[in-house]
């Protein structure tokens, strides 16, 4: 029980340890492609502690509050239902399917927020990001089906435990490499950067749902911002990549999967909602039907 | 105010550490968030006049202000640092105060270009609000016609040692001072002159009441304030007349 408990509080530290190198990453590369320096080291952390230790709020009521929490909460408890090397946490008794629904309430929760800050450029960006989320979250459904039926388990801690029986030849990718691609493409998306960030939008409706956060409530965004890129990965490596056989291999292969997007975003302009509907509805869905049709013949 | 020496700088010391002196770890965590204060600064530029044309250089490759952890911001909420490039006429001003007043403390005000030192070549213009300290304190002047994006970047790189030495505290004089700097919005826009943010009951909130920040102009505010009212949501089908008027654009 007790061994339980540690592991639910280590979990997070780890996958917020993790996430803010990861947004480094994402930072330093954005800074590589357009020629720069980018942010020092612990940027993220200068970030979070400053935006942390303002001395005033704008609080539009509680509403406002409880989104954020929700919103930093999803993440947290994704982060104990996702397996990494020598934790598992509860993940034996959630699955794929339990971490897709958790998955959704940051944004749920964002949206409540958002609507109390009754800010018109705030309610059109979580439209679009709502939206987004439906875009993205079907074929991510197609494809956890899929995995599922081929590992005959919806329990991540199986799935690994398939993947590193055999090796490299027994991963995800190379098991079914058309569900994996439309995995990746699906990640992309998930993660909101170019040409799918039409919902932050800066020059246009001002970051849309973080435009009336300040202080408390963007040092919670930040955070939560963590969180997402490792769960996105964390989900992607668990079901393709084999997972971790040790922090080092699996830290390489987190940080591989993010940046494969990243290297891509920062290069493009980006999407109309329904143009994101499109190219998501159409690509990864089309390859990730393909895919459950290959697996299940 | 034609000397520099004679604007108005208001310049706060800085705190005295409290707790004992022995304990070495009493203050690890004010060194701490004074740290990341410093390198972790958001700005928004209020692009009014021509010294917006050199924030660009200064933000992209050539001079890169991310690696000072310096990150433009769009929104007021979330910026730490107000740069006003610019001459300031009279109408923009009022949109400035508004953007001032909704940033979260500490939040500080940087004045690009000699226009919002003393007016620049702006000074015998009718419609200008010559010196920016006037109606809200200023926490670094870069001077220049324009100054070029080193220069910008040194300005921002004093402000940075400032913060780290707690020297940059003028937020905390706008509310202790309110009465000063509202007296100076009244004597431009007029006496029913009046923002949605309530400084005075922030001021109490936050323990920065001063005895400055009451007397005849906050009086002459009272007497003019109209509260606030949410937008009536009227559900209206074309061309009819919903009769909804935004109180704030009378002004």
């Amino acid at each position: 029980m007790m061994h339980i408990l540690i592991e639910l509080a280590v979990m997070p530290l780890v996958a917020f340890t993790i996430g803010m190198f990861m947004v480094l990453m994402m930072r330093k590369i954005a800074a590589k492609i357009q020629r720069r320096v980018g942010p020092p080291l612990l940027q993220p952390l200068y970030d979070i502690v400053k935006l942390y230790a303002k001395k005033t709020q704008s609080s539009h009521g509680l509403l406002h509050d409880i989104g954020i929490v929700m919103a930093v909460g999803g993440y947290i408890a994704a982060e104990t239902m996702l397996p990494v090397p020598g934790m598992n946490g509860i993940a034996d008794k959630a699955g794929l399917l339990t971490l897709a629904y958790v998955t959704m309430i940051p944004s749920l929760g964002l949206a409540l927020g958002v609507g109390q800050c009754a800010n018109p450029n705030g309610s059109i960006g979580i439209a679009r990001a709502l939206t987004a989320m439906l875009a993205y979250d079907i074929p991510f459904v197609v494809i956890i089906f899929g995995a599922s039926w081929f590992y005959g388990s919806n329990n991540l801690i199986e799935v690994i435990a398939a993947q590193q029986a055999g090796g490299i030849a027994s991963w995800g990718v190379t098991k079914m490499p058309l569900l994996a691609i439309a995995g990746l493409f699906t990640l992309y998306a998930m993660l909101g950067k170019q040409p799918f960030e039409i919902y932050v939008a800066p020059a246009e409706i001002a970051t849309g749902p973080m435009v009336e956060m300040g202080g408390k409530h963007l040092g919670g965004l930040f955070v939560m911002q963590c969180f997402q890129l490792f769960t996105a990965s964390a989900v992607y490596v668990s079901m393709f990549l084999g997972g971790g056989e040790n922090w080092l291999f699996f830290i390489l292969k987190l940080f591989a999967v993010v940046a494969i997007p990243m290297s891509m975003a920062f290069v493009f302009p980006r999407y109309r909602t329904e143009d994101v509907l499109a190219v998501v509805w159409r690509w990864p869905m089309v390859l990730g039907l393909a895919g459950v049709w290959l697996v299940m013949h | 105010m034609s000397t520099l020496q004679s604007i108005p700088v208001v310049a706060t010391k800085a705190e005295k550490p409290s707790g004992g002196t022995g304990n070495l770890l009493a203050n690890v965590f004010d060194e701490l968030t004074a740290f990341c204060r410093s390198r972790s600064l958001f700005m928004l530029h209020y692009c009014t006049g021509c010294g917006a044309i050199e924030l660009p250089p200064a933000m992209t490759s050539r001079f890169d202000m991310e690696r000072l952890g310096i990150q433009p911001m769009v929104t007021p909420r979330q910026a730490d640092i107000l740069l006003v490039t610019g001459y300031v006429s009279t109408k923009t001003l009022k949109r400035i105060i508004l953007t001032y007043e909704q940033m979260n403390s500490p939040k500080y005000v940087i004045g690009i270009c000699s226009c919002t030192v003393n007016g620049g070549m702006y000074w015998q213009s009718y419609a200008t609000a010559k010196v920016l300290a006037d109606y809200m304190p200023v926490d670094m002047y870069i001077a220049g016609c324009m100054p070029r994006p080193e220069a910008v970047i040194s300005g921002l790189r004093e402000l940075m040692a400032n913060i780290r030495a707690g020297r940059s505290d003028n937020w905390r004089d706008y509310y202790r001072r309110y009465d000063h700097y509202l007296g100076n919005q009244q004597r431009l826009f007029g006496e029913n002159w009046q923002t949605p943010t309530d400084v005075i009951g922030e001021a109490r909130h936050y323990g920065q009441f001063g005895p400055e920040t009451l007397g005849e102009h906050t009086a002459l505010l009272e007497r003019h304030q109209t509260p606030l009212l949410p937008f009536e949501m009227r559900l209206g089908l074309g061309g009819e007349k919903t009769g909804v008027e935004n109180k704030g654009d009378k002004r």
